[in-house]
């Protein structure tokens, strides 16, 4: 009887395994852009208005940084899927994204807690590459220091 | 397999595959977030006018008002103008005849500012030579702050060639603007005799502007003469 049990223990965890793996590529899977490189990572924020308004208001803070995007897409490759970048919510407080790409990927904007597909197609490289120039825009009253910004991209596998 | 002892290999064989499931798991996860530094860059800027001032144009673009570029749209991205150095040092005067000397009647001074239309937009906010434009602004990042404090270092009183002396006291200045409404941010005040004094704050990332209308207060009968003396006015930051 222990033996039976212990193959039952054996073949359960492996099973669940199997299946949460299948589960989680159904869903979206942050892709590895680890080799990814900043051309200036550190974004100096500028104000977009030097002046402000009688009323106050118009204290928007923009910055712009370039980035060499390269996704190891290679556990997708000869799968199609749609990439999209997405950037949590996370202090400083509300943050907007626009970005403009190399013709890679899609070029487009979105706010903190969303994200925006970039490609969608078969991938047919290990790799993905492309430039992209991402501009953020904070509200200049949030930033009282130095704060990092996370995003990532995303597949969804078709 | 040893006989007696197959559940040693089972356990064995179950800790492999955990151990594989758990390293499948690990390579899984090294996928990775991309993380900028956003730090802001010069985050102060100050901008004080006391009489005539120098931008480049309009702050928000255009020779009228309305401008054609509301804010927050306005700046050099959209036409508009950004702030110079001016080192003009305008005057506020009057001239009194014999008759009027000392006479208990407060005497309307006037400038030679040309400064009527506020640089943020084009409107016209003073009205010449009857009232002196003050204004600018207080830019500065993070939470809001106090307010940016605007003095006056006044001397202790106006001379003349013969060492005559008038009191700065005597001077006083009322504050408005064209469809102001509400209290001034450079509010109405007399100079002190020597010293250095508030005349106004700027609440910080709003642009604060008023047109002072001065006036000899003309109760006393100093000796004939050409009374003169300078007042600077110095912003200071929280």
């Amino acid at each position: 009887m222990s033996t039976v049990y212990s193959r039952l223990a054996f073949f359960l965890p492996l099973g669940l395994t199997i299946i949460w793996a299948s589960a989680a590529q159904a869903k979206s899977i942050t892709i590895d852009d680890s080799a990814s490189q900043a051309i200036a990572p550190s974004v100096s924020m500028h104000w977009k208005s030097a002046a402000p308004s009688r009323a106050g208001g118009g204290n928007l803070m923009v910055g712009t940084t370039t980035i060499r995007v390269r996704m190891n897409v290679m556990p997708w490759l000869r799968h199609s899927g749609r990439i999209y970048l997405s950037l949590p919510t996370q202090p400083p407080g509300p943050i907007t994204l626009s970005w403009i790409t190399q013709g890679r990927f899609l070029p487009g904007q979105l706010q903190s807690g969303s994200r925006v597909l970039v490609y969608a197609g078969p991938i047919t490289t290990p790799f993905m590459e492309d430039t992209l120039t991402f501009q953020f825009t904070v509200d200049g009253s949030l930033i009282r220091r130095a704060v990092p910004v996370t995003y990532h991209f995303e597949m969804d596998e078709d | 397999m040893t006989p007696g002892h197959p559940e040693r290999f089972s356990r064995g064989g179950l800790c492999r595959a955990l151990l594989g499931a758990v390293l499948l798991a690990v390579f899984s996860g090294s996928a990775s977030a991309y993380t900028v530094t956003l730090d802001a860059d010069a985050p102060m800027t100050i901008y004080l006018q006391v009489g005539v001032g120098a931008f480049t144009a309009d702050y928000c673009g255009g020779t009228s008002y309305p401008p054609t570029n509301q804010t927050p749209n306005c700046g050099p991205a959209y036409g508009g103008g950004t702030p110079e150095i001016n080192s003009t040092v305008n005057t506020v005067s009057a001239s009194l005849t014999l008759a009027e000397v000392g006479n208990g009647t407060k005497q309307a001074m006037t400038t030679n500012s040309t400064a009527t239309n506020s640089f943020l937009d084009g409107y016209v906010f003073c009205t010449v030579p009857g009232q002196l434009y003050i204004g600018g602004f207080y830019r500065t990042a993070g939470a809001t702050t106090a307010a940016a404090q605007v003095t006056a270092t006044v001397p202790a009183a106006l001379t003349d060639p013969h060492g005559d002396t008038l009191p700065f006291s005597k001077i006083s200045w009322t504050s408005s603007g064209n469809g102001d409404a509400g209290a001034e941010p450079f509010p109405a005040g007399t100079f002190v005799n020597g010293g250095v004094q508030t005349v106004g704050t700027m609440a910080s990332n709003s642009w604060n502007e008023s047109c002072w209308t001065f006036s000899y207060l003309n109760n006393t009968v100093p000796a004939s003469g050409f009374y003169t003396g300078t007042v600077t006015y110095t912003m200071t930051t929280p």
